[in-house]
């Protein structure tokens, strides 16, 4: 008998999972329909520049200065604003969710522009809700402004001027922002889950232990079952690619070779984490709940996707660093945005190279132990 | 209750809870998971790195990276070479690069620009890191120029209400519950009906003389205990570790849970209907928790998306239990509030309920 590795025996096993996969319609579905679903809600209805937000006014003064400041308020469209009356309780309306803030604006404040003493005003935000008030206490800042220099003429203006570049993303978009960092929630999403729950199914039906005992070595197995995965998930990626770049005009500035090694690289990690989870737990519910705890959340949440490493305290930064969709943010978005070239992704490729070969080298030693007697 | 279904929901239990790491998925980890994202996660703009670009002996560009720094927002990173390339490397977030001569020199002049150069991969935080730069750069130049502070200004007070400090995790922990419900709910639910017709261990229940709405109830029935427990656990995971207010009452908050988690195990149900094997229920259920997630306004505000996206979030359990959940945990619950978003969940948990027990029947015959 030959006991090396026949890459005949890992394509039958991969055929016969072609099969499977084909055969069954959710997992194409879902490996095809769920990067659908995350682009288009991304893309389109995901808008981090916030616009009419419910605002109360409890305009006390009712003078032609608070007329100004409303005027200001409104113009700027980021606000919808509601007259409401002063004397009532104003924070009813945030307790009944009808509201995002209230503007209190107290009699007198027509009387201390005119005099040209400082006036003042009241703004109530909502902080239940914390996504939206970061966003609109950052707008605050540039309607106060043009609402002084408004008021009190524009005595302020400073003596040199401040120019802020806004690089790799001018127009500052969302979808410039979001759609980039898709790809790897893609890749980190179906790739882990699928892999681990198929391998788990196997062992949770017996049917591992039938093909073990067959002339087929334990790596052909491996790399049969996981092949038509791979594709499935990189049909998913490259859907992902083509609508950000036809559909959402999302520039790709750097080289592809780059992303597709970084994307193989990748891939090959979150496969091994999801061989090594359907080793672990040999079970699929268990299985499903550890690839969800260890794999999509950390992909969606400490990423970097949406909320920036950089906050996170610095225990969670290092703690990042283990985490390989982190550095495969860094290298799509580089990628994508930036333009940047192998010098400045050296240290998430090499980062990525790292965790893949410690993920593929665990995922094995397991599974091997697991297969003597 | 009768002794059948009393044998019946012992069993579920049992089977759930031999599982050793089942216990450690169910109850340790919400509390890691938790922890991790309340600590972890924030919106909060910190740890800038910045860059600066000046001549040696320019003292007021000095003030300014001095001034920035102290502030507490910004780290330094490491300066020199093309700043472009700096920011593109990802080595700083933000460079200021003075005017040629120096911001001391054009400042007397009356000519010449301070720039900054920004990341704007991510333009959320590009805005904030710039307006920092822009209250900086305006306090120390006022204090350069004494007698522009005599002018009036317009004092903007703002007070955030009901998370003053602007905890992440109080905006959080109602996510997290939610998510980890669905997970119990949703997904442990409608595989675990599955495993029993992939395993033939179905056709066995269904030979035995045990009505369909009794299988149906003691398959179901476990898991909203336990899902009644796990919000026990992270609520008082919440208020001891992130010192959440609880401020309204607890019945409110157990009955909304409760409401909500008929829906879900309903949802659960129905998705096993549909499915042959657990990988099928389990993606069956991602297909329903991932837009239900996304369109609950759990972390992007559903204020700002388009018309039709609002109007399907309005078919979402998820949404009206996140709604009660923020309501009840930070605000006290208001009885309107309560009401109207408690009884738009009780139809859509009748409706899912009357739907899945009739594709449940159907499956069985």
């Amino acid at each position: 008998m030959n006991n090396g590795f026949r890459w005949g025996r890992a394509f039958s096993i991969a055929r016969k999972e072609i099969r499977h996969v084909m055969r069954d319609p959710f997992t194409l579905a879902w490996s095809l329909g769920l990067p659908l679903i995350l682009v288009v809600f991304f893309g389109y209805a995901i808008d981090f520049n916030v616009r009419d937000v419910q605002l109360n006014i409890a305009d006390g003064d009712k003078s032609r200065a608070s007329r100004e400041l409303l005027q200001q308020f409104s113009s700027s469209q980021y606000f919808r604003l509601k007259q409401v009356n002063p004397g009532q309780n104003v924070r009813r309306d945030l307790d009944q969710e009808r509201s995002k803030g209230v503007l209190v604006i107290e009699p007198g404040f027509g009387r201390a522009v005119g005099e040209g003493v400082p006036a003042s005003i009241q703004l109530l935000l909502d902080g239940a809700d914390n996504s939206t008030v970061g966003i609109i206490l950052s707008y605050v800042t540039g309607i106060q402004q043009a609402t002084q220099e408004k008021l009190f003429g524009s005595s302020r203006s400073l003596p040199i001027k401040l120019k802020s570049r806004f690089l790799f993303n001018q127009e500052q978009s969302s979808q410039w922002f979001v759609v980039p960092g898709l790809v790897v929630i893609v890749v980190g999403l179906l790739s882990v889950l699928l892999t681990s729950l198929t391998v788990a199914r196997e062992w949770e039906t017996g049917s591992m232990e039938l093909l073990l005992s067959t002339p087929v070595k334990p790596l052909e197995i491996i790399l049969g079952k996981l092949t038509p995965y791979l594709v499935l998930v990189l049909i998913g990626v490259g859907m992902v690619y083509v609508i950000a770049r036809a559909q959402f005009a999302i520039p790709f500035r750097g080289s592809h070779t780059l992303f597709i090694v970084g994307i193989i690289l990748f891939l090959a990690q979150c496969l091994a984490q999801g061989l090594l989870i359907s080793v672990m737990t040999r079970q699929q519910q268990s299985a499903m709940m550890l690839a969800f705890i260890t794999g999509l959340l950390p992909t969606l949440l400490l990423s970097g996707f949406i909320f920036p490493v950089e906050s996170m305290p610095v225990f969670f930064q290092y703690f990042t660093y283990s985490l390989a969709p982190r550095w495969f943010m860094v290298v799509s978005r580089g990628l994508f945005l930036k333009g940047a070239g192998i010098f400045e992704l050296a240290e998430p490729m090499i980062m990525l190279l790292v965790l893949t070969i410690i993920t593929i080298v665990i995922a094995l030693k397991y599974f091997k132990k697991d297969l003597e007697p | 209750m009768n002794a059948t279904i009393k044998g019946f929901i012992k069993k579920e239990f049992i089977h759930v809870l031999r599982d050793k790491r089942m216990w450690v998925l169910l109850f340790i980890s919400p509390i890691i998971q938790l922890t991790l994202f309340g600590y972890a996660i924030s919106n909060e703009v910190h740890n800038i790195r910045l860059a600066v670009q000046f001549a040696p002996g320019d003292v007021i560009a000095q003030k300014l990276t001095q001034r920035c720094l102290a502030s507490g927002w910004f780290i330094p990173a490491k300066s020199g070479g093309d700043p472009y390339l700096l920011v593109q490397s990802g080595r700083a977030e933000a460079v200021l690069v003075a005017p040629p001569g120096g911001v001391t020199k054009s400042l007397r002049s009356g000519q010449g620009e301070i720039q900054v150069l920004l990341d704007a991969t991510n333009m959320i935080r590009a805005r904030s890191i710039e307006q920092y730069i822009q209250a900086i750069v305006l306090e120390v130049l006022l204090e350069e120029f004494p007698r522009q502070t005599m002018q009036p200004f317009l004092n903007v007070d703002i007070r955030v209400l009901y998370n003053p400090a602007m905890k992440t995790a109080y905006f959080l922990v109602p996510g997290v519950m939610v998510v980890l419900l669905c997970l119990l709910t949703i997904i442990m639910t409608s595989m675990s009906i599955v495993r029993e017709r992939e395993m033939g261990t179905f056709e066995t229940l269904v030979t035995a003389p045990i009505h369909n709405w009794e299988i149906l109830f003691g398959k179901t029935l476990p898991f909203v205990i336990l899902a009644l427990a796990q919000v026990t656990l992270i609520l008082i995971a919440a208020v001891l570790i992130f010192g959440l207010p609880m401020q309204g009452p607890l019945w409110k908050f157990y009955l909304a849970a409760l409401m909500f988690i008929c829906t879900t195990v309903a949802v659960g149900t129905m998705i096993s209907t549909i499915s042959r094997t657990q990988q099928q229920a389990m993606m069956g259920s991602f297909l329903f928790m991932f837009p239900g997630i996304l369109l609950s306004g759990m972390m992007f505000p559903l204020e700002n998306m388009p018309k039709v996206i609002i109007g399907i979030s309005y078919l979402n359990p998820l949404r009206y239990f996140l709604t009660l959940l923020r309501n009840i945990l930070l605000k006290g619950g208001d009885n309107w509030v309560f009401w109207t978003n408690l009884s738009v969940m009780a139809i859509l948990a009748v409706i899912a309920i009357a739907f899945s027990f009739y594709r449940f029947r159907q499956t069985l015959d």
